[in-house]
Parts: C-alpha cells; sequence; structure tokens
C-alpha cells in the first residue's frame, strides 16, 4: 500500500480553530491546538484504538453523547468542547472509577513519578474518593516472566499490553483472564510470557502494573537522568535512552524515531545495558608478561609502547579486523593506521566472504536503497535469507505492522524456517549454501530467461514456488522491498542486483533494496574503509586479504601481528579452530575488548579496555544508510580511555600520528575522507540522525556500474544422502552481552539441532534429545528441536553459541554432516 | 449644557486637622510608648546562657536532627526507601537507594525498604520538608541541634544513625517556660 498523502483538516476545539492531518484521531489532532485530552488505554503506535477507559470523552457538537477522543476522527467543521461541565464530569468519574481498585501503592510503586494515572488523577480527578469498601486483591508481585514482574492489583485494564501480545509483536501470549471485576491479564495457562520483545509492555503500561525485575526499586524519577543515544547491539540501531543514576545505566527506554524503531525495543536492547556494568569487564590495559606468559594489568603508557611495536616491527604484515560495534571513527582510524604501514589487510565481515568493490557500489547506489519506513508501506516485501529475528530484531515488527495494517505482501524466502512465515503470502525454502542458485533462479523467473528449472534443481527449491514468487514480485506492485542479508555471501549479489534491475526497484521512490548486515555498524565501517578491496567511501584500494585469509596467512605463521577492533573471531567467524590457529600463530594480538574471551586470555599480546556503547562519542551507520550519533551517558570505568585516542596514541608510537586531538576531529576526517558524507556535521545528525542518501551529497557517491551482471554459474546444493545439509544462524541471545547480563542470562542461546520430523523418525530422536552432529573429524553436540517446516534433509545449528558452536563445522567446502543420537 | 453635579457628589470624611495636643500626641505618643520598653529592659539583668554547660530548652515542634522511626510492635522500619524526602528537598542532601524485601530478609512493612539511607547534614537547612513529604512518618525532625564535628564525612548520618535511640542532649521546654 502506497503511503497515504497527507491532507489537513480544520476543525474548532474549545473556540481555537485548529489544523491536523486528516484521519488522525481527536485525541492527537487536539495537540496541534496544545489541547491536552487525557488517555490511558490509546496509544497510536498499538495501532486501532479500542476506547477502553473512557478517559478522553470529549463533547463533539452535533452528537448527543460524549464522544471518545481516542477513536473519533477529526473531521472538517468538527465543534469539539473539552472543557464543559458535563465534559469535568465525565473525566472526575471515570478517573474516580479507575481508583475504586487501584492501591495506594505510590510510595513503593517503581512507576510513582512518571505515572500518567497520578498525573491524570492529578490533574483531571476530583481530588477525593468517596469510596470506602474493600479494594480488590490479588498476589504481589507476581513473576509474569524473569523480566518482567505484574501487580494486578494496580491493573486498570486498559488492554495495552495485551494489545501488544496480540497485534504488534504477534507472540499471542497476553490476554485477559476472567470477566468483569475478577479481570486479569496474564498467559492462558500462566506459563512465563517469554518473548522476544516482551519488555515494551513494561514501558506501555500506563500504571506501575507491569514493571521491570532488572530495574525494580533501583531509583525514582527524580534520583535520575535521561541520556539520549544509540543501541549498538544489532544494525538495527534503535534510538534508546539511557536512564542513569550515579554513573551507573538502570535502565533503557526506547526513544521513539520512525525513521529507524517506530518506538520498540527487543528484550536484548532492553536489558543487556547490564554487561556494561558487569564485573568482569576489563577496566585496565592488560599486557603479557612475556616471562610469566600471563596477561598481566599493565599501564597505559606501557600498553600502547608494546602495541606500537608491534606494529612498527611488522610493517606490511599488519592485519586488522574489526567487530560490529566499533564506530566509523575507530574504524577510520584503524584503517589509516594499517594502510599507512603499507598492509591492506583489513576487514569488517564477520568472516564472510568479501564483495567485489564495483558490486559494492551498484548495491550502495541511493537510488537503488529502500528506507525502514518503505517496509511498511511497499506493495510486496521479499525477506531474503535473513530471518530479522535473530538479524535485526526491530525490523521483525516494522514488517508486522506493514502486514497487519498496511496489507503489504510478504514473500519469505530463507533456507531456515523464519518467524515470518506464518505472516507471508508465500514462503519457500532452498538449501542452506544454495543462496547463489536460488538468487539466480529468481532472477531468471522475474527476468523471463531459460534454465529456471535447473537453477531451482540446484538450490533445491521448489519450481513452482518460485514461479509463484516471481509473479508476486511482478505483479504485486510496483514497490517492491527486498530485505536481504549479508550471510547470503557475496556470490549471489550479482544476480540479485539483476533481480533489482528486472523489477526496475531503482527507479521508484518507495521500492529498492535493504542489506541486513552481520554486525552493529557493519554498514559504516565498509563505507569508511574498514575493508581489504576499497578505501573510504568505497573507493577503489590496494587489494589486501580478506578475514579467511588473513587467519590461514596467520594460522601459516606468515603474518605477524593481528589487530582485533572489538572482534572476536574465534567465537563469531566461521571455522572456529583456524582461527584459534591464527591467534596463536600470530606473533602478536592486539585487542581492544569489554570482555575478556578465553582466546584473548591465551593469545592476546595487549588489551586494551573497550569502552561500552553508553560511554562512546562517535558516529554509527544503520541498515538503510542513516548515519547516528553516538553520545556517552555515563564515564568510563576505571582506566578506561576513549578508543579514538588509544588508536591514535598506538598510531602516533608508531610514527604515523593521525593529527587528531578530540572525537570530533576524527568525525571531521571521516566526513573529509568519504565523499557521500560531505559537509555532515555532528549538529546534522542530532538526535534523529540523517541518512546520507537523503542529501545532497549523495550525489556524490561512487558512479555504480551499469548492469547486468555476469551472475556466474552457481554450485549446486549436496544432496543429503542419509548425512544431513548443515545451516546455521545466529541467534538474537548468543553473545556475550546476553551472558553476562544477570536478567537475560536465562534467555542464553544453547546449541540445539533443528531438524524435520522426517529426519528425527529416521535418526530415531525426538525433542530434548542430544545428537552429535559431525563433519569429518569435528563435532558438536546439541540438543534436538523438531521444527515442522524444516525442510527434510538438512539440520540448523546455532553459530556463535558459548559452547558447541556451529562455526566448529563450517571449516571446508560446505558440504553434509552427519547426525547421530548422543 | 452645564452638568451640575447634584446627587453623583460623594461627601470624603476627613480626619481633624492636626494642632494643639492632639498634634503633639501624634508626633511623638508612639515614640514614647516604644521608648517605654526600651527603658524597661534597662533594668533587667542580662539573659546569657552559660553554653554549652547550660543548654537552651527547645518548643516541642523545634526541627533538629533528623530521626528515623521502626514500627514499636515488629520492630521493622517504618521507610519504605519511597525517595519522596529526597524529591521534597530543597537542598539535595538525602541519598536514598531501596532494594526489595523478601521473606528471609525483611526489613520494612512494604514491598521496598531502604537499603542506603543518608542525610548529609553539613548541607541540611532543617526545613523539614521531608518530614511533611514521608507517607509514613518514618522520618521526623528531632530536637538535637548540637552536630558539630572534626570532619565533613562525618556529618553524612547513615540510616543505623538516624534509626538509633539519639542521646537525650537537648532539654525540651516544659509547658510553663
Amino acid at each position: 500500500m502506497p503511503r497515504p498523502e497527507e491532507r489537513f483538516v480544520t476543525f474548532s476545539i474549545d473556540g481555537r480553530e485548529v489544523s491536523a492531518p486528516a484521519g488522525v484521531m481527536l485525541a492527537d489532532g487536539a495537540k496541534y491546538g496544545d489541547i491536552e485530552i487525557p488517555v490511558f488505554c490509546y496509544e497510536p503506535k498499538l495501532g486501532a484504538p479500542v476506547g477502553a477507559c473512557r478517559m478522553c470523552l470529549v463533547e463533539v457538537e452535533g452528537i448527543p453523547k460524549l464522544q471518545t477522543a481516542c477513536s473519533t476522527p477529526v473531521k472538517d467543521g468538527m465543534v469539539v468542547h473539552t472543557q464543559t461541565q458535563r465534559v469535568r464530569e465525565a473525566q472526575n468519574s471515570v478517573v474516580e472509577f479507575l481508583l475504586v481498585n487501584h492501591p495506594l501503592d505510590c510510595p513503593v510503586c517503581d512507576k510513582g513519578g512518571e505515572c500518567p494515572l497520578q498525573d491524570i488523577t492529578f490533574g483531571w480527578g476530583r481530588g477525593i474518593s468517596r469510596m470506602v469498601e474493600p479494594k480488590r486483591h490479588f498476589r504481589k508481585p507476581v513473576e509474569l516472566s524473569p523480566l518482567i514482574a505484574i501487580d494486578r492489583e494496580r491493573c486498570i485494564l486498559c488492554y495495552r499490553c495485551v494489545r501488544f501480545s496480540q497485534e504488534v509483536s504477534e507472540d499471542y501470549q497476553l490476554i485477559l483472564n476472567e470477566r468483569g471485576a475478577s479481570s486479569f491479564v496474564g498467559t492462558f495457562d500462566g506459563h512465563p510470557y517469554v518473548a522476544p520483545f516482551s519488555g515494551n509492555i513494561v514501558e506501555l503500561c500506563p500504571v506501575g502494573a507491569l514493571t521491570s525485575r532488572a530495574y525494580r526499586f533501583r531509583a525514582r524519577p527524580w534520583d535520575i537522568e535521561g541520556s539520549g543515544s544509540v543501541c549498538t547491539h544489532c544494525p538495527a540501531q534503535c534510538n534508546v535512552e539511557f536512564t542513569v543514576r550515579d554513573e551507573r545505566v538502570l535502565r533503557v527506554l526506547a526513544r521513539d524515531n520512525h525513521g529507524v524503531d517506530d518506538g520498540w525495543l527487543c528484550d536484548k536492547g532492553r536489558f543487556a545495558y547490564q554487561a556494561i556494568h558487569s564485573d568482569e569487564r576489563i577496566t585496565e590495559p592488560l599486557v603479557r608478561n612475556p616471562d610469566s606468559g600471563e596477561l598481566e594489568p599493565a599501564t597505559w603508557e606501557y600498553a600502547l609502547d608494546v602495541a606500537a611495536s608491534a606494529i612498527e616491527q611488522a610493517g606490511s604484515s599488519v592485519a586488522a579486523i574489526a567487530g560490529g560495534t566499533t564506530t566509523n571513527e575507530e574504524g577510520f582510524l584503524l584503517q589509516r593506521l594499517v594502510r599507512a604501514v603499507g598492509s591492506a589487510d583489513l576487514d569488517s565481515r564477520a568472516g564472510l566472504p568479501p564483495v567485489p568493490a564495483e558490486t559494492q557500489r551498484a548495491l550502495a547506489a541511493p537510488a537503488l536503497q529502500a528506507t525502514i519506513p518503505d517496509i511498511e508501506f511497499a506493495h510486496t516485501v521479499l525477506l531474503l535469507g535473513t530471518d530479522p529475528i535473530d538479524d535485526v530484531a526491530s525490523l521483525d515488527l516494522r514488517i508486522r505492522k506493514g502486514v497487519r495494517r498496511n496489507g503489504v505482501k510478504l514473500a519469505v524466502a530463507t533456507s531456515r524456517p523464519s518467524a515470518l512465515d506464518a505472516n507471508s503470502r508465500l514462503w519457500l525454502r532452498y538449501a542452506p549454501g544454495a543462496e547463489h542458485a536460488f538468487v539466480a533462479a529468481l532472477a531468471a523467473a522475474v527476468g523471463g530467461a531459460d534454465g529456471v528449472e535447473a537453477l531451482c534443481e540446484k538450490a533445491d527449491a521448489d519450481p513452482k514456488a518460485v514461479a509463484a514468487l516471481a509473479q508476486l514480485l511482478q505483479d504485486g506492485g510496483e514497490d517492491v522491498v527486498i530485505v536481504w542479508g549479508q550471510r547470503i555471501g557475496a556470490a549471489p549479489l550479482p544476480s540479485l542486483l539483476n533481480l533489482a534491475a528486472a523489477l526496475r526497484l531503482g527507479e521508484r521512490a518507495g521500492a529498492g533494496l535493504i542489506e541486513v548486515p552481520v554486525g552493529g555498524n557493519a554498514r559504516g565501517l565498509r563505507e569508511v574503509g574498514v575493508q581489504s578491496n576499497a578505501g573510504p567511501g568505497l573507493k577503489d584500494a590496494k587489494a589486501g586479504k580478506s578475514a579467511h585469509e588473513i587467519a590461514q596467512q596467520a594460522a601459516d605463521g606468515k603474518l605477524t601481528t593481528l589487530y582485533l577492533l572489538h572482534a572476536d573471531p574465534v567465537r563469531d567467524y566461521a571455522d572456529r579452530r583456524l582461527w584459534e590457529r591464527a591467534l596463536q600463530g600470530a606473533e602478536a594480538v592486539v585487542a581492544h575488548a569489554t570482555l575478556l574471551s578465553d582466546a584473548l586470555r591465551a593469545t592476546a599480546t595487549v588489551v586494551f579496555p573497550a569502552e561500552s556503547y553508553a560511554e562512546k562519542e562517535g558516529t554509527i551507520v544503520n541498515l538503510d544508510g542513516r548515519v547516528q550519533r553516538l553520545r556517552p551517558a555515563i564515564g568510563r570505568p576505571g582506566s578506561v580511555r576513549a578508543e579514538w585516542q588509544v588508536l591514535a596514541d598506538v598510531a602516533k608510537r608508531a610514527g604515523h600520528d593521525p593529527q587528531v586531538l578530540t572525537g570530533p576531529i576524527v568525525t571531521q576526517q571521516v566526513v573529509a575522507a568519504v565523499p557521500f558524507y560531505g559537509g555532515l556535521t555532528l549538529e546534522e545528525i542530532g538526535g534523529k540522525g540523517v541518512r546520507w542518501q537523503e542529501r545532497d551529497a549523495a550525489s556524490a557517491a561512487p558512479e555504480a556500474p551499469a548492469g547486468p551482471f555476469e551472475a556466474g554459474e552457481p554450485l549446486a546444493a549436496p544432496r543429503p544422502n542419509g548425512a544431513l545439509r548443515l545451516g546455521t544462524y545466529r541467534s538474537i541471545w548468543a553473545a556475550p552481552e546476553v551472558e553476562v547480563s544477570p536478567a537475560l542470562k536465562f534467555l542464553t542461546a544453547k546449541q540445539q539441532a533443528e531438524i524435520s520430523p522426517v529426519d528425527a523418525d529416521r535418526i530415531g530422536v525426538d525433542n530434548g534429545g542430544r545428537v552429535t552432529v559431525s563433519a569429518g573429524d569435528v563435532s558438536v553436540l546439541a540438543s534436538v528441536f523438531v521444527r515442522g517446516n524444516v525442510p527434510a534433509g538438512t539440520v540448523f545449528l546455532a553459530e556463535a553459541t558459548a559452547e558447541q558452536s556451529a562455526t566448529e563445522l563450517l571449516g571446508g567446502e560446505p558440504g553434509l554432516v552427519e547426525v547421530r543420537p548422543a | 449644557m452645564a452638568w451640575t453635579p447634584g446627587d453623583d457628589v460623594i461627601a470624603v470624611q476627613r480626619a481633624p486637622e492636626p494642632g494643639g495636643a492632639g498634634g503633639a500626641y501624634r508626633a511623638f505618643g508612639e515614640t514614647l510608648r516604644g521608648l517605654k520598653t526600651t527603658f524597661a529592659r534597662m533594668l533587667e539583668r542580662p539573659v546569657v546562657y552559660q553554653y554549652p554547660e547550660q543548654k537552651l530548652p527547645v518548643y516541642p515542634r523545634f526541627r533538629g536532627r533528623h530521626k528515623l522511626h521502626r514500627f514499636s510492635d515488629t520492630g521493622l522500619e517504618k521507610c519504605v526507601g519511597c525517595s519522596l524526602c529526597a524529591a521534597a528537598c530543597p537542598a539535595d542532601c538525602i541519598r536514598v537507594v531501596a532494594a526489595e524485601n523478601t521473606p528471609e530478609h525483611r526489613v520494612s512493612a512494604g514491598e521496598r525498604y531502604a537499603a542506603v539511607y543518608e542525610i548529609n547534614l553539613s548541607r541540611c537547612i532543617f526545613c523539614g520538608y521531608c518530614e511533611v513529604a514521608c507517607p509514613f512518618d518514618a522520618i521526623t525532625m528531632g530536637h538535637d541541634y548540637e552536630m558539630s564535628d572534626y570532619n565533613r564525612q562525618d556529618l553524612i548520618f547513615t540510616k543505623e544513625m538516624l534509626l538509633a535511640e539519639p542521646l537525650e542532649r537537648t532539654p525540651l521546654r516544659t509547658e510553663d517556660e
């Protein structure tokens, strides 16, 4: 559905002429005339209003009864009164009614001081209560989930949380049990409400009925300060507000930005802040003592000297890898240093194969970029090789919103069953590792080329489904948004570009491609030149080695110094064993890290303490090209220093002074080096960020080569012959910050093998059973999860789990794995 | 046409013009009345309390050093750590960090209790707003006004110090004083 056109209507409210967009509800329209109408249940983010609380009653001339402002759209010439005696009576009575059963818990309630019920009682209430009867009682407080406490006595039954669960996150868990005065919110059978977005109901609750257990009794609103910044846990980069008390982050709230997050946060973004104050955090530089062989705390001077001399001595055999949470500034300084010493071995692609610079430029063409809000208003959205819930959580809600409210036709084409299958018009599966064949088949089907059957055969996809998908993309409307995951690799990208050209995505504003990269700031790092085949601004640069080649070199002892900026390749990248050998093989390993991983403890020469995202200053780029600003919310613990400063100091000592004195100077250097950021200032980025494609400087984006692109000959997916195909995914909960956050610890991803019922029967295992999955001499232990729509002949394992990670098996060519009961 | 005021005229009542004995009294009478008090005090002995040996008794509503209270029957703290005192405090001298009561470790009667309750008495202006704000009568202003110390650090009173029964150092004024 295309974006609705904005048309203004004029109506009168309390004698004022107000003009507001047509179709908005009176409760919102009144704000255009600076008139506040009190509401409890109304929240535009939740979709259609329900009019449950009756707080927003107003008088509309021509209608005999009072109307709910939350469900009455504004109309031209409407005359509304909010201050008459009748309205006041009604408001007083509603407040009194809501307070009949509301306990006087304010002094012990976490909501006290920021509670809409308090505010509205004060502003629109009668002031006294006539009720002397006993109030209703529930057991309290009860755990609704390990993250949320529910106090049913305080609940005013506004339905907000239930609507969120039913209509926004669509996990369908929260309901209202019982009827009338006995109603209470809960899950049907009392099981804990565990869902990826459950934390949002805490923020939605207009009273203190739903409170965060992590924040429980930590502070009152007058003890705290809010500090706006951006979450860097995934490429969605939702805008957040940190609640800070005594230099500690105590809570994370959503900061509404329609262009980014739509006001929702996932539970990882909401609760993983606890990792910032983990006891395990490194707060001082560590240097390996050559005598004892142990990592020991050291002074900054010594640590910087050791790191600088390691780089100086290695010269052109330095390699650097940046992880997803690195800011543009840090990435920029790192690539400058590495390129200055004569090396080009840089990578930030999470171990995925490098993409030729030509292809990158074609994909980065501003015309071909869709925005995140485009997903909501497109005719058709195709999810290609990514499951938002794991890769970029808040996009999941955006897609659901588009499908539910705007009738977006969703198509899902993934190897692993996706959480959005149920919402899609059409879903189809292809063999893991056969992305190239599948995208080529789809491009051929859309372009009307032949050979579709053969390509489908190679991808093990159903040709009829591919044809139906091509049909949907072509005839479903012009605005097609393709959300594709970086995890599909480099080979399918030319075909993807051909597909985009065939669908003419570059020609319409609301259509285009959105890449879901791996890692919080992966897009920004690529744009500032942290990659082996392109410099800042995706310009051509001296070619270097990609992460996998770096690992092989280091393992062979040919690479002397490895610089790991927030990257943990042993845990995160494919082929764990190779990386372990690489870290041991390198003469020096310099790392920036917040937590000391086992690999670093065993092999690092210098470990600099890294800042957490609440302490950082800098810019990052989200998945649709929005440059956003990280602002420090709290002071750095211990002797942690700003990382741009550490990188600059190392460079200076290695004889390549980058001439930076402050963080903003680095930002200026980044802007000067990347043509399409031209003239961008921190002020312009502001609190909401700015998409570089929408600025004038976007015309400086590198020339995109014209298609069609040489698609290459895709490899066929291996045929399962008793052994199964291996597919991997990275769970949202497989991350060190989840493991060290006490609140989230219960969600930590454990290895599980997702197999189809057919295979489970054949192997003779059931849900929860243990299996070993082995490729060659390497094997991984997993518990079985029999999942209905996993295609037969495939097993899916999680990557980057703390133990038994699937990356162990991802050594050589994609092949088949043996699954046996353990 | 000329306008005649007629009934619109309002007569203003004025005091008599000063002059004579009345005038003299009005000029000096009040001054002399004040001087009467002055001269009368000249005959009195000076009022000096030999502090600190002799202490000035305070009124019952005197606002001295704060006290925290417990319930007399259960011994639980009345304070639930709601921080309203800290919110009301104009000098920002109260710091409260709350925690949750558990069945094994019950400190107060409510769901929460004050794990940390500190008053920085070097900042306190003894306005008594904390006492007014407290919804549970957990904090009251006591009568102790002798709080000088050698170290500013020692003027930060912790919860234990505020809960302890203060030394009876200050005499209270009796009914007729």
